[in-house]
């Protein structure tokens, strides 16, 4: 081969690799990041806290008016500084007098409302007396008849044994009959004795339950009317009621008022045993074949009898009924100490319910125990009638026949005694009811007094009109202050809302911003921050925190207050002011700029080092990855974990390009390659 | 008779064909690798991996070869002429040691190759004994002192310590003095009868005659120094100063496409300086042969 092309070759094939070196090192160094490194230093981790904010007023005031009149004028806008007295806006006074008028009107026909309320009220109080004295005359009527014909009874009944006494003495009876006789007829008056003693019983209790009833429904209702505590009221209707109460007729005094309230009995204590023993032994002494030498003791003790029923018949004693010891009712007839509302008719039905259930298993056995007395009495009555039957026939006709006769009447008249005691007592019973029903008040009626309360209502807001009218319309600044709101409009008419909202100026100022929850983890309450303003060189150094609280709706928000000291004048109410405070940690070693910190895929940090190494180009330096603990950082550092990496070591700072473990670097600056 | 001599004109053509054939296959097989290297050098990384995987990458069964790339391309090649600067540096390494080397021998061998080929002096034959007998002595003899000479003169890492004992190889020395001797002693005493000195008749016919000799030994240690491995493995600690023959041995299988394409890239100097030297190499090979 030619020496020259060889030759030739040859120097191209070098010409060729110069310039592919050249050109691998352009493009190799292309492909190289470079990087800023720096060591880590020794420093504290200062916590910046910057946040901007606003200057807001301390108070604020709200201006207010009448609601509904015309606004005719407003003085002030928004931001404008007013002092004390200041005009702020005005109201048409043509609509005010308007108004005026109108009020006076309405308050007129108020009045009106409040006498009519009155007057059908003490009408009412009237109508509810009358009723009253209407019962306690019944009452007085019914018991006085009732004693009439019990009067009449008893001396038909007293007659009746005259008789058969005188008959007696005239036939003249064996002592042995009139012993048989005489036990049987004993038992036949104690029979007749428990009979009407269980019947009186048994009326007594009918009484106590209508009495608790009564009782437990007034209560109930009084009880609430007092709750809803309205004395006027009350007063007055005590006072009706007395009034009232004096008013009835005379026969029914204050002391029968009294008296009336208690159930009235008829009593049939000893006395009438005694008396109806007169009756019942003067009927067996009066029967014929009796031994006359007993007779001498059985007509003395008959006359002293007799005597003692003269001298004891018609009297009606009322006497206060021993209440059962054992029929306390066990149901609470109190009303509900929280009850404010008088109760509704289905509560009382409820309670009357109650109460009457309670008294159930006292009045079933009083029941009974009359019903028992009325058979022991029946049987009694007829052992005696029998015997007597025997021993008539035994005896002489002609007499047995007329005492017979005389025993009959005997008997009938004390049996009439016997109704006519009954009679009485019942017709005590129920009249003395309608007495207590007529006495029950009426429901409350608070109408009047309602209507009142309106009218005073309506003459204060009468009042407030007419100083209105009295200011010309005119509604003036209550303090110093700056204008913030302003609700009102020219021509519209006034709310009952706020007018216009004021800040108070003479109260002060405060700085109020919000901050992120990091930044929350470095100021608290007292510490000094320094408040700076846009543009002009508006510095208020050492400025407390008043406050540092979390956001009620964000919890990453927080607000932060600072009082501005009362004499600073650095900063206007609403001026954008910012706040900057720093916090600084102890001393850390290892610190390094936050922009080396990476993540990795897990999250975890790392730093990357650059690391010389040896390699065919040289000394090259490349990135190492290095998993680092961050103790705490700042905006800017973060103090690492002490071990990891050491403060010779220079750490990548930021790079051109992205750099990972093993990148081939470069230095840049004075430490670059 | 004519047949006879038709028949072993044949049946020495036929031997000779066998012959071809037989010498054919053999530098075909010697070829061989080059061929792998070239072709190697437009492969794909996926097909070198598929043949060298089971030596390199571990994977199963044996590994196996095409003579022709399946999808021919130029993208080791420019990976490496682009993208790798260090194979450049250590290109240039190569280069300049080589050539150091050749200058070295050049300049200090060419003379004492005169010198032992043209003077007598007593102890001639001890030299050229100890010339010998260091010529045939290995590497692996010689490491051990070379080292240690070369840590105390502090030159360990660096390129002096690959270039320097190549300087003073007996090698080329040997070569060069067969050369020296073949020039006719009538030559010389014709100009030393013209008046010419010891050094004018070295540099003026000496250097011209023994041309052959000198460039031939140059090109034998061109190549020498070319492909050395263990001298800079063992006293060359700095990668920057590694030759390109270091830098094969670094490449794995991820990079088999630019290892081919640097062995092609390797093969050329060797190849042009073997071209521009080969009829000298000829000549100074036969002429060492021909007994005087």
């Amino acid at each position: 081969m030619n020496r020259k092309v060889l030759l030739r070759i040859t120097s191209l094939f070098f010409a060729l690799m110069i310039c592919f070196t050249v050109l691998s090192r352009a493009a190799d160094q292309f492909s190289v990041a470079v990087v800023t490194a720096a060591r880590p230093e020794n420093r504290m981790i200062t916590h910046e806290v910057r946040t901007s904010g606003k200057i807001v007023q301390n108070q604020e005031l709200a201006v207010t008016t009448q609601p509904d009149q015309r606004v005719s004028a407003i003085y002030v806008s928004l931001g404008d500084r007013v002092k004390k007295g200041d005009l702020l806006f005005e109201v048409d006074l043509g609509l005010l007098e308007e108004q005026i008028l109108n009020q006076q009107q309405e308050m007129e026909k108020q009045q009106l409302t409040v006498d009519d309320a009155k007057s059908q009220k003490s009408v009412s109080a009237q109508q509810k007396a009358s009723q009253q004295a209407q019962a306690a005359e019944n009452y007085a009527l019914s018991v006085k008849s009732a004693g009439v014909r019990l009067e009449r009874a008893k001396e038909a009944l007293a007659e009746a044994k005259k008789e058969l006494k005188k008959f007696r003495r005239q036939a003249g009876v064996t002592q042995e009959d009139s012993s048989v006789e005489e036990t049987l007829i004993q038992t036949c008056e104690e029979k007749t004795d428990a009979y009407i003693k269980a019947q009186q019983e048994l009326t007594t209790l009918q009484w106590n339950i209508e009495n608790a009833v009564n009782t437990a429904m007034q209560n109930a209702s009084y009880g609430a009317s007092l709750s809803q505590n309205e004395p006027v009221y009350t007063q007055s209707s005590d006072a009706v009621l007395r009034e009232a109460q004096t008013g009835v007729p005379e026969q029914v005094t204050a002391e029968e008022t009294v008296v009336l309230e208690e159930p009235l009995i008829i009593e049939a204590p000893e006395e009438t045993a005694n008396e109806s023993n007169t009756g019942t032994s003067g009927s067996g002494t009066g029967q014929p074949g009796g031994n006359a030498g007993a007779e001498t003791d059985g007509t003395f003790t008959d006359d002293i009898l007799i005597d003692s029923i003269t001298e004891e018949t018609g009297d009606i004693i009322l006497e206060e009924p021993e209440p059962p010891v054992s029929a306390e009712p066990p149901v609470s007839t109190e009303p509900p100490v929280s009850a404010e509302t008088p109760p509704s008719q289905e509560e009382l039905d409820q309670i009357e319910q109650s109460v009457r259930s309670s008294y159930e298993p006292q009045l079933q056995a009083a029941l009974q125990k009359v019903e028992d007395a009325r058979t022991e009495k029946e049987e009694a009555l007829q052992a005696l009638a029998e015997y007597q039957q025997e021993q008539l026939a035994a005896g002489d006709t002609q007499n047995a026949q007329a005492e017979a006769e005389l025993t009959a009447k005997v008997e009938a008249a004390q049996q009439e005694y016997e109704d006519a005691a009954l009679a009485a007592n019942e017709a005590a019973v129920t009249s003395g009811r309608a007495v207590q029903q007529a006495g029950i008040p009426d429901a409350q009626n608070s109408s009047d007094r309602m209507s009142e309360i309106t009218y005073e209502q309506m003459e204060l807001q009468l009042e407030k009109l007419e100083q209105l009218k009295a200011d010309g319309g005119k509604v003036t600044a209550p303090a110093d202050g700056l204008i913030t709101k302003i609700n009102i409009m020219t021509g519209e008419k006034t709310t009952d809302t706020t007018a216009l909202l004021m800040a108070d100026l003479s109260k002060g100022y405060r700085f109020t911003a919000e901050l992120t929850k990091e930044q929350e983890q470095y100021i608290g309450t007292g510490d000094l921050v320094t408040l700076k303003g846009n543009g002009r060189k508006q510095v208020l150094e050492e400025v407390p925190v008043e406050s540092v609280t979390a956001d009620e709706e964000d919890e990453n928000v927080y607000h932060v207050t600072a009082q501005l000291p009362e004499d600073s004048d650095v900063f206007e109410l609403g001026e954008s002011v910012s706040l900057e405070f720093g916090r600084q940690s102890e001393a850390y070693p290892v610190c390094v700029p936050l922009s080396a910190i990476h993540l990795d895929t897990q999250n975890r940090p790392y730093v990357l080092v650059a690391e010389t190494y040896d390699s065919v180009m040289g000394t090259e330096t490349r990135a190492r990855k290095v998993s680092v603990t961050v103790q705490e950082q700042n905006e800017s550092y973060a103090a690492l974990g002490e071990g990891a990496i050491s403060t010779d070591q220079e750490v990548i700072i930021s790079s051109d390009k992205a750099v990972d473990d093993g990148s081939r670097i470069r230095l840049s600056g004075a430490d670059g390659q | 008779m004519t047949a006879g001599k038709q028949e072993r004109k044949n049946g020495g053509r036929i031997l000779k064909a066998a012959v071809f054939a037989g010498l054919f296959l053999l530098a075909a097989v010697i070829c061989f690798p080059v061929v792998f290297a070239v072709s190697g050098a437009f492969m794909q990384q996926w097909e070198l991996e598929q043949y060298l995987g089971p030596v390199l990458g571990g994977a199963d069964g044996m590994a196996s070869w095409s003579l022709l790339p399946k999808a021919p391309t130029l993208a080791p090649l420019v990976e490496l002429l682009i993208d790798s600067p260090q194979f450049f540096v250590m290109f240039w390494n190569s280069l300049k040691l080589s050539v150091c080397i050749l200058i070295g021998q050049t300049v200090f061998g060419v003379p004492a190759a005169w010198g032992l080929a043209r003077f007598s002096f007593p102890g001639k034959k001890a030299v050229l004994m100890l010339y010998i007998v260091l010529m045939l002595m290995p590497f692996q003899v010689l490491m051990m002192p070379e080292y240690l000479v070369l840590d105390r003169m502090g030159l360990l890492d660096t390129h002096a310590a690959v270039i320097l004992p190549a300087v003073f190889s007996t090698f080329p020395v040997f070569i060069m003095y067969r050369f020296f001797c073949g020039i006719p002693d009538a030559i010389l005493e014709a100009a030393q009868i013209d008046g010419a000195g010891n050094f004018q008749i070295f540099l003026h016919i000496g250097i011209p005659l023994g041309a052959a000799g000198i460039v031939s030994s140059g090109i034998l240690g061109f190549l020498e120094s070319w492909n050395m491995i263990e001298q800079p493995m063992t006293f060359l600690k700095t990668k920057s100063l590694w030759p390109l023959s270091l830098y094969l041995p670094e490449i794995g299988l991820e990079e088999a496409g630019i290892g081919f394409a640097a062995a092609l890239m390797m093969l050329i100097p060797a190849l042009l300086i073997f071209l521009s030297g080969q009829e000298y190499l000829e000549q100074g090979i036969a002429a060492a042969a021909v007994k005087e």
